[in-house]
């Protein structure tokens, strides 16, 4: 499980493999089921998950007991409560599995061991807070102005891979559209594009 | 000619389920080394061995997937599958008769228990192989053979041993049901107690065997039981089975494809960029729509 961090943290630094064995005790590795929870409402979250194998998501449930998913995090993704990992506050995330996953928990201790054995690490960690950034307020903007097709096109774009894994419904949630719509989104591209011979 | 020796038997890994419906012993990849390249042209082979469904009534199934670069075969053993497409294609297919698609430039399908029989439940017991495609047909136009147990031409062995039914290629001078892009031979050997029945395949087609009923002796040699899976040698060109008690034997044996395989979940291409091309085009619909 740990192989697939290690070719992901040396591929975006110069950690040696030496190095990597020095600060990988601050890891820790978990397999869990689909269903199963990294992350709960009101708990603190103390780690970053990175995905080595499987699917996880996060998402808020709101008053009338609908789901909203925020992010989903294929293989080589991380995912995280930021508010409550860095300010130590309860979270107000779920984090749970869509697949049976394997998984890496990365602590605060880590992070902070990486970044002083490699400032090519520090560096790419500060890049990819900002991508992450730059990501939710482009999300945002969707959200607040964008078609419904414009907002599935631009799902595809960031995970092409996961329509083929996702049910109607969570991909509908993330977009926040119904099902139905989603549907007539679908539809509607294929009407366009589809060829029959 | 020489005897094509026997190179190993496996006996069926541990099952899993795809879908709700299809209860499978993957031999082909999984996780006994037989890679897509090992056993070209077949690319997967998922056997669910005989399992008891009980009765339902949401037909068990596969939801809407896609499929690119290659066809896939399903062979009916015990119960009955009903599958539709997004060109509009639909069919049902009950013992003994094999469906044949070739998904080439790609269809979105689902595949499900029929109606019928999900509501009376019952024996449930089917191979799904992939046939890979040679790149310069990966792209071809989608297509059916819809191959009923009439049309599949049987040929009886001497001395009352049993019959041969030719799903393609050819035994002796009895030709396949269905047409293949690459030679490819697929047969239900079903043989009595004690019935022999001999095959010749050319040494370097990668050429295999599944026990689905009753138990065999290969080559005089080897024992194989209910379920188990043989490998040859790619050495040799005849081999021989007796059946130890009635059996139903699949044989399978085909031409390798030495070109490059790029395989990525339901899609299977000759570069990473056809796999990247594929779920591009799939999202965007150019597979078409199925609910």
């Amino acid at each position: 499980m740990l192989d697939n961090f290690k070719n992901y943290i040396q591929n975006h630094s110069d950690i040696t493999d030496e190095q990597f064995l020095e600060i990988s005790h601050y890891l820790k590795s978990k397999s869990i089921k689909k269903g199963e929870f990294v992350l709960r409402h009101g708990e603190v979250c103390g780690y970053s998950f990175f995905v080595s194998k499987g699917l996880l998501r996060s998402y808020t449930i709101d008053e009338q007991g609908k789901e909203h998913i925020i992010q989903f995090a294929p293989e080589d993704w991380i995912i995280v409560d930021r508010s409550s990992y860095f300010f130590n506050e309860p979270s107000e995330l779920f984090i749970d599995a869509v697949e049976d996953t394997a998984l890496v928990m990365l602590n605060e201790d880590f992070i902070t061991h990486a970044c002083n054995i490699s400032t090519v690490y520090r560096a790419f960690n500060h890049k990819a807070l900002h991508s992450h950034i730059r990501h939710l307020q482009k999300r945002v903007n969707l959200l607040l102005g964008a078609t419904a097709e414009q907002r599935y096109l631009d799902f595809i774009k960031l995970y092409p891979e996961l329509t083929l894994r996702l049910p109607q419904w969570m991909i509908a949630s993330y977009l926040g559209l119904t099902p139905e719509s989603l549907s007539r989104v679908r539809k509607e591209l294929a009407r366009r594009n589809f060829k029959p011979h | 000619m020489k005897t094509k020796s026997i190179e190993h038997i496996f006996t069926p890994p541990a099952p899993h389920m795809v879908g709700d419906g299809f209860r499978v012993h993957n031999f082909i990849p999984g996780s006994y080394g037989l890679s897509m390249q090992r056993m070209s042209p077949f690319i997967m082979l998922d056997y669910n061995s005989k399992f008891y469904f009980p009765p339902t009534d949401k037909p068990r199934g596969v939801s809407v997937h896609p499929h690119r670069g290659f066809e896939t075969v399903t062979i009916a053993y015990k119960g009955k599958v009903a599958h539709h497409d997004s060109a509009g294609n639909s069919g049902i297919i009950g013992e003994g008769d094999v469906q044949w698609m070739t998904a080439a430039s790609g269809v979105l399908h689902k595949e499900y228990h029929e109606q019928e029989f999900s509501k009376a439940g019952g024996d449930f017991q089917m191979v799904q192989l992939w046939v890979n495609l040679p790149a310069k047909d990966k792209m071809s136009k989608p297509k059916y053979q819809e191959i009923t147990k009439e049309n599949i031409q049987k040929y009886a062995l001497d001395n009352d041993a049993g019959t041969i039914e030719v799903i393609s290629g050819a035994y002796q001078d009895t030709p396949g049901a269905a047409s293949t892009f690459t030679p490819v031979h697929l047969q239900n050997a079903k043989l009595n107690t004690g019935g022999k029945a001999k095959f010749s395949f050319p040494a370097h087609y990668n050429t295999a065997l599944l026990v689905v009923e009753g138990s065999i002796k290969v080559n005089d040699e080897k024992t194989v039981a209910t379920d188990n899976f043989l490998l040859f040698k790619n050495e040799g060109e005849d081999f021989t089975l007796e059946a130890l008690e009635q059996s139903v034997v699949l044989i399978l044996s085909g031409e390798p494809i030495l070109e490059p395989i790029a395989a990525h979940g339901p899609f299977v291409m000759n570069t990473r960029e056809e796999i990247i091309q594929a779920f591009e085009d799939v999202n965007l619909g150019k597979f078409g729509y199925l609910e």
